[in-house]
């Protein structure tokens, strides 16, 4: 045994003698790697903070023109009156004790070749950019909506349309008809139309019992968790589901939608929203695509297929097989802030691939659930597995609230 | 300072493994340590014990000049990381558990209520947990997709890496004391396996009850009782299932309020 330990002490000190020994060759006078990300939302966010705290020696300035963050997941709820927006706002300030320096201000440009963003007068130099712009609407597809889009509600990023929605449905008239409409493909967060869709039922049988609502889908079929909705929707003789039925024009003053095959429906309520492409920024620094609408990135580092050194994480980014959601551009964050941080330091990033958990509500007390997880194969990232809740039911519901306590403390804590 | 406290943590696990063949808990043990709370808790059977007093006594020599070079090669570590790029998840089991946090908390302290803290959870148990969730012994919809995920990477890292997180559980809301006294009467029937303190046996993969969310405790109960989540040892799941016929929700809460509230 004594042998056995010599040849240990050897074996370890050796060790420790390497590691002190590397320490002179750690770059003590390195300048100060710059970062800055753009939207401070569930991606932006996570990126900001996982970068600090994974290599704190990294300056982060996130760029956010919101002073508060809202979370879309759970606005839903708002609009049925089981939420409240209140419980759904949260403040920057867990992000500061990470050391990430706030704007509250919004990126005006970017510029590549010089690597820096323009912020009003000023100009933020980087070393990596971190893109998360969300999404934004296309409305001159819609005939009419530019035009009223601020009375026209899409109450698809969760603020203040998510409370005038809710009193839009709230003040309706019972026996009136509300109508919404699902954006085609690929639009931020695939049940969520449906989940919409669920809750306001739920709310119009239980308040307003001579109401109805008619959901008018741009897409072939319901797009998400479709079983489980079809189910959900059968509970629900108030809901009346058409499927291929693109809202093409809206008419303010007749209160009607014309859909793609020439139908007029006539509305009391409508919620519609126009096709979706990336934030504004990322179309206009481009970092989109032939589609002009969302952006290709590299599967394990998110860098932009277009643009080096800019990196875009969340629902403006394409190709990959995940859907568009606050779980999975909170997992974008994470292992994009880590590669970032690899690519800074002369690493090799990770080969990390992301995980969504996505709950949708369909009442004041169940809930239902998709799980995906995936895998990188040949720097792509694979699905391996897709698993669903056999059904709605309370236990899903609490594990919800679970998760939302626990990923808007990922994100912003 | 959290960083370097996470990077000392994660040298220690790191040389620990690579020294001594056994968990750390049973090292403690071996080596005539006792436990902080409750020392007579939770003994290995008989049998277990005197192979691991006899191990010990073997490479004690060995042991104590690992502990010195353990120390050097720490500071070492250390001293690197005060100075250098590394932080807290600059090892490759924090790499791999990246995602893991969107439900179970930064570094397994789940803040949720129907998840379970991985922080300091035994590596045996952890591993159980994602093969029998992986198997299908375990149903749930968000973790059947989740173990496969853990498992692309293999598990030795994920598990080390929670294994060495210090728990820190997230204040709740008040309990019923009624509540706690009748789970603290009715848990003197869990401790042949999970210890008279909910402590659980990493010997023998049985999880640690105390301080997991009451919500996620209860859950399982119920899953036990409906027969939807079984033991792979035939032995654990006839006593668990005589064990469970006697008790039913009201009990299961109770249980899970008392265990949860264990530190």
């Amino acid at each position: 045994m004594n042998q056995i330990s010599r040849r240990r002490f050897l074996k370890v000190s050796g060790m420790g003698v390497a590691v002190l020994g590397a320490l002179p060759a750690t770059n003590f006078a390195q300048t100060r790697r710059r970062v800055v990300v753009i939207g401070g939302g569930w991606g932006g966010a996570t990126a900001a903070k996982y970068i600090r705290l994974t290599d704190p020696t990294i300056d982060v300035t996130l760029l956010e023109p919101n002073k508060e963050f809202i979370s879309c997941p759970f606005s839903n709820l708002v609009l049925a009156g089981i939420e409240s927006l209140k419980n759904l706002t949260m403040n920057y300030n867990g992000l500061r004790k990470h050391g990430v320096k706030i704007r509250h201000e919004a990126a005006a440009a970017i510029e590549p070749d010089k690597r820096r963003v323009r912020v009003g007068k000023d100009s933020l130099e980087y070393d990596r950019l971190i893109v998360s712009p969300g999404i934004d609407f296309q409305w001159e597809l819609v005939e009419g909506l530019a035009q009223a889009k601020d009375t026209v509600l899409h109450a698809w990023k969760a603020g203040p349309q998510t409370i005038q929605l809710a009193k839009q449905i709230q003040s309706m008239p019972d026996g009136g008809v509300a109508v919404m409409n699902v954006a085609p493909v690929a639009y931020r967060c695939p049940p969520g139309p449906y989940e919409r869709a669920s809750l306001i039922a739920w709310y119009l049988q239980s308040k307003k019992p001579k109401s109805k609502l008619i959901v008018l889908d741009a897409n072939k079929d319901i797009v998400s968790k479709t079983g489980l909705f079809k189910a959900v929707f059968k509970g629900y003789p108030n809901l009346e589901y058409r499927p291929s039925q693109k809202v093409e024009k809206i008419d303010v003053g007749a209160k009607e939608v014309t859909t793609e095959t020439g139908d007029k429906v006539k509305y009391d309520v409508v919620n519609l929203s126009a096709p979706q492409r990336a934030g504004a920024i990322a179309v206009e620094a481009d970092l989109v695509g032939g589609d002009k609408r969302w952006c290709e990135v590299d599967h394990v580092t998110y860098e932009s297929v277009k643009q080096k050194n800019i990196h875009v994480v969340g629902d403006a980014t394409i190709g990959l097989p995940v859907p568009k959601g606050g779980n999975m551009a909170n997992a974008m964050g994470k292992i994009c802030a880590t590669a970032v941080v690899h690519l800074l330091n002369g690493k090799e990033p990770s080969m990390i691939a992301p995980g969504n958990t996505c709950y949708s509500w369909v009442n004041d007390k169940e809930a239902i659930v998709v799980v995906n997880s995936y895998k990188i194969e040949g720097r792509k990232v694979v699905q391996i597995e897709q698993k669903l809740s056999p059904g709605k039911s309370v236990g899903v519901a609490q594990n919800s609230l679970a998760w939302r306590t626990s990923i808007w403390n990922d994100v912003l804590g | 300072m959290r960083n370097l406290s996470a990077v000392f943590r994660y040298a220690v696990s790191l040389l620990r493994e690579k020294m001594f063949p056994l968990p750390l808990r049973e090292r403690v043990k071996v080596r005539g340590s006792v436990r902080r709370t409750h020392p007579h808790l939770n003994p290995l059977p008989s049998r277990e014990r005197r192979f691991l007093r006899f191990a010990s006594a073997e490479n004690f020599a060995g042991n104590s000049v690992s502990l010195l070079c353990l120390t050097i090669a720490t500071l070492a570590l250390v001293l690197a990381a005060a100075e250098a790029d590394a932080g807290p998840l600059d090892s490759p089991g924090a790499q791999k558990a990246l995602v893991c946090s969107a439900c179970h908390g930064f570094a397994g302290n789940s803040p949720g209520d129907s998840v379970p803290i991985l922080a300091a959870m035994a590596p045996s148990y952890f591993k159980k947990a994602i093969n029998d969730y992986a198997a299908g012994r375990r149903p749930s919809p968000e973790m059947e997709p989740y173990s496969k995920y853990v498992l692309q990477f293999g598990l030795d890292e994920i598990a080390d890496f929670f294994a060495v997180q210090r728990k820190q559980a997230p204040a709740r809301g008040k309990t019923d004391p009624q509540a706690l006294s009748r789970g603290a009467t009715l848990a003197s029937q869990c401790a042949a396996c999970h210890g008279a303190h909910g402590d659980g046996d990493a010997f023998r993969a049985v999880p640690a009850l105390q301080g997991q969310p009451a919500a996620y405790l209860k859950a399982q109960m119920d899953l036990f009782k409906g027969d939807k989540r079984k033991l792979e040892d035939a032995d654990q799941e006839k006593t668990k299932k005589t064990m469970f016929k006697g008790l039913d929700a009201a009990d299961f809460t109770d249980l899970a309020a008392y265990f949860a509230t264990l530190k």
